[in-house]
């Protein structure tokens, strides 16, 4: 077998799937990447067996065929070329793979395409049409809320409840919790996936920055994706996802409306005075101003701002995790933010002021005690 | 001794001889005498206190009552009216209160008193011991158990010394020669396992516990280790602390073998659970919230907490929720094999919120 094409193209493709592939992998064949043509269309897949990604590219070649071939050296080899058509020719008794350019010719040892495990068909799917757009800002609203506790798997993914009048997005690590709905992305299915947090990070970096739609299908146990020529296929993450809307208290009777940037540049510099494992900072609302402060005892470090705010409800002093604050309002995009507030003892939510007509987006704090002394 | 420049302390511990069953046949003049039992006598429920007439026939307390009733036909089962303990506690608590202010309950029927400045001017703790026995004799017509020593750690195993109605002083001058005497299994926060891994390198008593240095402790038994060699020097400073509030009460148990198969890690929960519901009940203390602890062979620990609305206050409630967050584990993860499983419950009723410590993350109650 045998087939001629870009140096860059190929690696353009590659690129776009290589983040599949482990540096460890369960089984050794997913060190490579499968290569398989048909028709002069090359398709390559990479997967991890949770997930794969799978994208195609024309290729010149006379005969069909599918080679094995080991990612790492392949990716080099391609990055450190200038841009030129090369030629591959594979032995398909020895799986052996002769790479040759202009500079030169590169050999390297292939495996057998049929060990590469089969890429699951996702049968009897659903189907839901939207924008990278939309996906990009559900993946990018949602992804840093979920957990690494590998021991409760199901927030290990973003929960996706696709609705026949909206669909919500949901991530929690059990501290803070983020609830993201699209009233533009409908379907009537019914159905709720968690989806994997490794996929939709590839997905993040994958998706193109012009918009374009995305076809999402999913069953019980897959989702598939597909834009532009990339399709990426996820197992699901089969568990129970905890009951997030018990949890998000409506009886918020303490209200602070504050410009977002102002507060994330004052609490970026007070955490750098706060305790390094607590992160905490306190946070203080009386009349129209919230002071912030933070303190690290061990260190003597302290630092206080105090900025102007609008202010309902009682005065109230509460102290928050100043990471989660600022990741939270780092991706919000409002000029200005409510946090709403029961206790200090309870959750605050962070809700945008403006937003856009299709979307609704709340995010959910827990405090971190204060000692009050 | 080693400490002469301090003040040494006098330390009582004073624990009620069989409180529950005692207090049922002192009201209940019937079962005076008699083999009683404290605890559901239907099939699947569990002596919370056996009277000394039942003991002598085996009967001890977490037993499971149909074992009672085999080794002890005759027995009589009670319901249990922890109303009324606690009254009797109330009464005993104020008598400790006319010595010193310093009590520390531990439960029930069980306390620490620092008499070494004491309000009646006694000098003599033994004779303070006494006179709390007589008192608590006079008014509630029950037996205790005194140990008196200088720190917490010797009082307590005194007051088992001679049981029931026993009193027992260890003094300054005694406690190098009772420490070195006291079988290893006896030391505070030696359980069967490090027991037997002690015994295995020799370590039988106080004794030959001395003959280690602290690192070599350390080496075969962690932090524990430097706790040990205090400990067997009677070094034991904890102070008697009367504003102890319990935050949580548990247990745990460290297997001889690690376990991996679920149902070998369901019987080694159950007896554990017990262990923890009959302490909830002295204690008399519901929580809310329970947290199983798991230790793997290789060290690494996981614990997993939920969070109910009402209290845990049925050993089957317990059981059954515990057994609940097992089966949330990935079974995967046991294969490595479990050689610790510890069960606790906190965020007891009527102090929530208080458990919230100053600069804890709060979590979302899912």
């Amino acid at each position: 077998m045998k087939f001629i094409v870009s140096s860059a193209e190929l690696l353009k493709r590659l690129s776009n799937i290589n983040g599949v592939i482990t540096t460890n992998p369960v089984v050794p064949i997913l060190e490579n990447f499968l290569f398989e043509i048909k028709d002069g269309l090359l398709t390559i897949t990479a997967s991890d067996l949770q997930t794969s990604m799978i994208t195609e590219i024309d290729v010149e070649a006379k005969e069909d065929g599918s080679i094995a071939v080991p990612a790492r050296i392949l990716m080099d080899t391609l990055k450190n070329l200038p841009e030129q058509p090369v030629t591959f020719s594979i032995d398909q008794e020895t799986y052996s793979v002769e790479i040759n350019s202009d500079n030169g010719r590169y050999k390297l040892a292939g495996e057998n395409a049929t060990d590469f495990p089969k890429v699951p068909e996702v049968t009897d799917a659903y189907s839901v049409d939207m924008s990278t757009d939309v996906l990009s800002s559900a993946i990018n609203n949602t992804i840093f809320a979920t957990s690494n506790d590998e021991l409760r798997p199901a927030m290990t993914g973003v929960f996706v409840k696709l609705g026949d009048t909206n669909t919500t997005f949901v991530a929690t690590d059990g501290h803070r919790l983020v609830r993201y709905r699209r009233v533009d992305v409908a379907t009537d299915s019914g159905m709720s996936i968690i989806i994997p947090r490794k996929a939709l990070n590839l997905l993040k970096s994958t998706l193109p920055s012009e918009n374009v739609n995305v076809v999402l299908e999913y069953n019980a146990s897959n989702a598939y994706f597909h834009f532009n020529n990339i399709r990426m296929i996820c197992r699901l993450i089969d568990e129970r996802f905890p009951d997030y809307e018990n949890v998000i208290p409506t009886e918020n009777p303490i209200e602070m409306t504050i410009e977002r940037s102002e507060l994330l540049g004052s609490l970026k510099r007070i955490s750098i005075y706060a305790n390094k494992t607590t992160h905490q900072i306190r946070l203080k609302i009386t009349g129209s101003e919230l002071t912030i402060s933070a303190e690290d005892l061990d260190f003597s470090n302290e630092a206080k701002e105090t900025l102007a705010c609008e202010h309902e409800g009682e005065d109230i002093e509460i102290g928050f995790n100043a990471k989660f604050l600022v990741e939270m309002l780092g991706n919000l995009h409002s000029k200005s933010i409510t946090l709403q507030m029961s206790a200090p003892n309870r959750a605050g939510l962070i809700i945008p002021t403006e937003k856009d007509d299709s979307e609704d987006i709340l995010m959910l704090v827990m405090p971190v005690m204060l000692n009050n002394y | 001794m080693e400490k002469a420049s301090k003040t040494l302390r006098k330390i009582i511990h004073v624990d009620m001889d069989a409180f529950f069953a005692s207090v049922e046949q002192n009201d209940n003049p019937e079962l005076r005498g008699k083999p009683v039992a404290v605890g559901g006598s239907r099939e699947r429920g569990v002596v919370a206190a056996a009277s000394y007439e039942a003991r002598k026939f085996g009967v001890r307390s977490a037993m499971p009552s149909a074992l009672a009733y085999r080794k002890c036909p005759e027995i009589i089962f009670v319901k249990p009216r922890f109303e009324r303990y606690k009254e009797v506690s109330m009464q005993i608590r104020s008598i400790f209160e006319s010595y010193t202010d310093l009590i520390e309950p531990l439960s029930l029927d069980e306390a620490f008193l620092d008499v070494t400045h004491n309000k009646k001017a006694m000098a003599s703790a033994t004779l303070i011991a006494k006179a709390i026995k007589q008192e608590i004799k006079a008014k509630t017509g029950l037996t205790a158990s005194a140990g008196i020593s200088i720190n917490k750690f010797i009082a307590k195993i005194a007051s088992d010394y001679h049981k029931p109605d026993g009193l027992t002083l260890v003094g300054p001058e005694k406690v190098t020669l009772f420490l070195e005497q006291l079988p290893i299994e006896k030391f505070f926060g030696v359980g069967k396992v490090t027991a037997q891994k002690m015994k295995n390198l020799g370590i039988v008593d106080g004794k030959s516990l001395k003959a280690w240095s602290k690192e070599a402790l350390m080496a075969n038994f962690g932090k524990s280790g430097a706790f040990y060699y205090n400990i067997v020097r009677g070094n034991d400073e904890r102070p008697v602390n009367p504003n102890r509030i319990r935050k949580s009460l548990g247990a745990e148990n460290t297997f001889d073998h690690d376990l991996k198969e679920p149902t070998d890690l369901k019987m080694a929960l159950d007896s554990i659970i017990l262990t923890v519901y009959n302490r909830l009940k002295k204690a008399d203390k519901w929580g809310k919230t329970l947290t199983l602890k798991v230790k793997f062979s290789d060290f690494r620990q996981i614990t997993r907490s939920q969070t109910y609305e009402k209290p845990l206050a049925t050993l089957e409630d317990i059981a059954q929720h515990t057994f609940s967050i097992l089966d949330n584990i990935d079974p995967a993860d046991f294969e490595i094999g479990v050689r610790l499983l510890g069960v606790t419950l906190s965020n007891f009723e009527g102090e929530q919120g208080e458990l919230a410590k100053a600069g804890q993350q709060l979590t979302l109650n899912f």
